[in-house]
């Protein structure tokens, strides 16, 4: 599974739509879009500048559902910080989004918070997260979420660090993980190279890169060429 | 999900906070009831920041107001300010689960000076995250921090403020977790956070009562004190909340107008929102996005308020009022002209809220927490008054 992170609005609207439906039309699995929060307190700096730079400006949910379907099958997500949904309502957000999206991350929102959303009437599924500290206890309980898959975040950091993931203890924790589960478990943060995905694929069920792509998306050629590169 | 105070708080962090925030959790309900270790932060408590500290009768403003007006004096305390009784436990507390560097957030700079303090202190390492606009405005503390062996990183993103010096200090706490402890400044952030630093806050609300129980033989009508996160007010307010002849109020910063953008009035004009941590009260567009805040005092300018007070206003036990910049600073010149203390222009809008109701509180009896001294707005007061040809 090889997932592609995208920032909604970003560096503007018409540009995003093309880069957008480059990605539904590119051999990537699943696509993730990006709902800009200003205070992204999970994302390195490039994406929390952009992000910061699109929420500055404002944009409108309801205009970014309607520009993010693919209608071939690719699976879609929305990833996101809680208040952007909490402000939207939970519930609204929900119908507005049903139909469209195969899940949700919330990059605030921990694996013991699912509850509180779903319990105010939040319906689509929430994938769960797996880290360097996830504890068997947590482990354990990643079967019971109703999200398709687990995020594994293979670093301890926020998105655009420096990873070897070649390093045993990177395999060694996600061999943990998947022990413990069932759904596939894919990696992300910190993603950036040919080498990394081969690397990643040899013993991993996917991955998703992010702050590689979000560089590139103020530039449309280097754009394609990097998911061209990527994504085969 | 843990920690709510009613419908309010939580743990809105990454997952690769979670067991940190357990093992957080785990050692302060362990050593809160620890008679070593609450025999040792008493001790630092009494012999280095300076407890118990004065309740004051301000007779000058007595007499003038007509009414009787206490100070409590945290302005007295060791690095000025009553952030040092948090970082004080927090610190220990650190040491205990074997932490060997701390973080912190700042506005003001007063918590990054509290935390640099007790980091040479107790030998931990120390990095301040402080915004670049208040550590321009606040420049005196982030020399101060520097000489306390203190890494200051100025953070130069998002709104240059408090919200991005959070932000800062939460990107390194999921970097450095293993090692570090981060010593959150206020009353908010992820369980168990409101709890522990209204815990080490609540001191101050003790000391009150007991003056008043022992020297008084009662007890006062009204407590006023200023809500930035809220920990110097939740600090007084502990020590009360059970007396309901005590009106408690909490003051927030009115800034220039209760326009968006120019005030810092989370609970009088915010929304329920998830924000650094918690769900609580936001100031915030209506597209959910943090708005920019504004506040003469650094220490109040900050778009969020703990959990614990959204659900102290929603049961209604405290009132939350506010009081504008010029208000503030008339608080701050009565009191300096008058009483002859210097506050915090944080503490100052206290004193505002006061001055400006005066007519409400005739013949009662009022404490007035002043949680710290003004020596470090000395830049702000002389460009305020810049501003205005005085
Ligand atoms: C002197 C003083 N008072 C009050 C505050 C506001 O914080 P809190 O509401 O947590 O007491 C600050 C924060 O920097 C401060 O320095």
């Amino acid at each position: 599974m090889k997932g592609a992170y995208i920032l909604a609005d970003y560096p503007y609207r018409d540009l995003f739509i093309r880069e957008f439906e480059y990605l539904c039309r590119s051999k990537v699995d699943f696509i993730e879009v990006g709902l800009p929060f200003n205070d992204p307190v999970a994302d390195g700096p490039i994406i929390a500048k952009a992000s910061n730079e699109v929420a500055e400006k404002g944009y409108n949910i309801d205009d970014i559902a309607d520009i993010i379907q693919c209608n071939n099958g690719k699976k879609i997500y929305i990833m996101t910080y809680s208040n952007i949904i909490y402000n939207y309502g939970l519930e609204r957000f929900s119908k507005r989004f049903e139909s469209i999206l195969d899940g949700v991350i919330v990059a605030d929102l921990p694996n013991i918070g699912h509850e509180f959303f779903i319990k105010k009437g939040f319906s689509i599924p929430i994938i769960p997260f797996a880290t360097p500290e996830s504890r068997e206890k947590d482990l354990k309980k990643l079967n019971g979420f109703n999200g398709g898959f687990v995020y594994f975040i293979g670093i301890r950091g926020i998105t655009g660090g420096e990873v070897d993931f070649r390093s045993e203890n990177i395999k060694i924790k996600y061999n943990e993980i998947k022990s413990f589960t069932d759904k596939k478990v894919i990696i992300g943060f910190g993603v950036k190279s040919v080498d990394d995905v081969s690397t990643i694929l040899s013993y991993a069920d996917g991955f998703v890169i992010g702050t590689e792509i979000v560089k590139r998306q103020d530039d449309f050629e280097e754009f394609k060429r990097y998911v061209d590169k990527i994504y085969l | 999900m843990k920690g709510f105070f009613g419908e309010f708080g939580g743990q809105f962090v990454a997952e690769t906070l979670i067991p940190a925030l357990d093992q957080l959790e785990e050692a302060f309900e362990r050593f809160k009831n620890d008679e070593s270790f609450i025999s040792e932060l008493n001790h630092l408590l009494n012999t280095y920041a300076g407890r118990p500290t004065p309740v004051y009768f301000a007779r000058n403003l007595s007499n003038m107001y007509r009414t009787k007006v206490y100070l409590k004096r945290e302005d007295l305390l060791h690095t000025g300010a009553h952030k040092i009784n948090n970082t004080l436990g927090q610190g220990l507390l650190a040491k205990k689960i074997g932490k060997k560097r701390v973080i912190a957030e700042t506005g003001a700079g007063q918590h990054g000076v509290a935390t640099a303090t007790v980091a040479a202190l107790l030998g931990l390492e120390c990095t301040i995250y402080m915004g670049k606009i208040d550590a321009e405005r606040q420049e005196i503390n982030v020399r101060r921090m520097r000489l306390l062996g203190a890494e200051v990183k100025v953070v130069d993103e998002g709104s240059r403020t408090l919200k991005d010096a959070v932000s800062a200090a939460l990107r390194d706490w999921i970097k450095n977790v293993e090692t570090t402890h981060y010593v959150l400044g206020s009353a908010l952030g992820p369980h168990p956070f409101p709890t522990i630093v209204a815990y080490f806050q609540s001191v101050i609300g003790m000391e009150t009562r007991k003056f008043f129980e022992k020297e008084i033989k009662s007890y006062p009508d009204y407590i006023i004190a200023c809500v930035g996160g809220g920990s110097n007010s939740i600090g007084i307010f502990k020590g009360f909340l059970d007396i309901e002849s005590v009106n408690l109020i909490g003051v927030e910063a009115g800034g220039m107008s209760s326009r968006l953008g120019e005030h810092a009035m989370s609970i009088n004009h915010g929304r329920l929102g998830i924000f650094q941590g918690s769900l609580s009260f936001v100031v915030q567009r209506d597209d959910g996005q943090i708005a920019p805040v504004h506040s003469i005092s650094a220490g109040l300018d900050y778009a969020g308020i703990g959990p614990e007070h959204a659900y102290l206003h929603s049961t209604g036990r405290v009132k939350y009022l506010s009081v504008n910049d010029d208000e503030a600073m008339k608080g701050f010149y009565t009191l300096t002209k008058y009483e002859g203390i210097l506050p915090a222009l944080e503490s100052s809008h206290a004193l505002g809220y006061f001055i400006k109701n005066y007519e409400d509180f005739k013949n009662k009896t009022i404490v007035i927490l002043l949680s710290g001294r003004g020596d470090k707005d000395m830049g702000i007061v002389a460009e305020y008054e810049k501003n205005r040809g005085l």
